[in-house]
């Protein structure tokens, strides 16, 4: 893994055209912004990790036959 | 209060063709992370399955979640929402009630799991919901369910 040091203001680019800019940093969070062509997805670990284990947890019905359930009502 | 026949319904994978109530439908902003494109849900509840339910998607039928409710998986768990999310959930206070629940899912061995990372928060009165994904890494995205 590259680790490079950066203060508050200061940026680094990643190939051609994304800039990864350090906006604040105070006790154990950094507030970053991000300037990066529309088409690449920036979101955090997290998302994705959900996504993927979102992916999976629609497996799950498939292995269940039931019988017809009734929609809650709001309260 | 409509006839059944007047009832919207959708052909699902799981339970056949399901009517289900308008006043029933929620709308999820922003989807689900890997099914950004789901927006509309329907939560069932079935007395066989209890606690567990199942969140329907009313717009691709073989889409279904099974689900607990968090404090059924973990009694101490406190669910933690940003800015974002309570917008997206219209909550305008801290203290309106949510319905939180964790997703299941299933390992290779047939375990089961919850995703306690990123609760399914449901505001009933306002028909909305969010997949909030915590910012701390307290819980896992796979908790293990002991039964």
């Amino acid at each position: 893994m590259l680790v490079i040091r950066r203060r508050v203001g200061e940026t680094l680019v990643i190939g051609a055209d994304i800039e990864v800019e350090v906006l604040e940093s105070g006790g154990s969070q950094v507030k970053l912004g991000i300037r990066a062509p529309r088409a690449i997805g920036v979101v955090r670990k997290e998302i994705r990790t959900v996504g993927e284990q979102n992916q999976a947890a629609a497996q799950l019905v498939k292995q269940f036959k039931n019988p017809r359930p009734k929609p809650i009502r709001p309260v | 209060m409509h006839s059944f026949a007047q009832m919207p319904s959708i052909h699902t994978e799981q339970f056949g063709e399901l009517h289900y109530d308008e006043a029933s439908a929620l709308l999820f902003p922003r989807g689900l992370p890997g099914f950004e494109q789901s927006r509309r849900f329907v939560l069932l509840d079935n007395p066989d399955f209890a606690p567990v339910v199942h969140l329907q998607s009313l717009e691709t039928g073989n889409l279904c979640f099974l689900a607990l409710p968090v404090r059924s998986v973990d009694p101490d768990y406190e669910t933690i929402l940003s800015e974002e999310d309570r917008e997206a959930l219209g909550l305008a206070d801290a203290d309106q009630p949510t319905v939180d629940l964790a997703l299941l899912s299933a390992a290779q061995d047939g375990s089961l799991s919850a995703n306690l990372l990123a609760p399914v928060v449901i505001h009933l009165a306002k028909q909305r919901g969010v997949q909030a994904v915590r910012f701390d890494s307290r819980y896992s995205h796979k908790e293990p369910l002991c039964s």
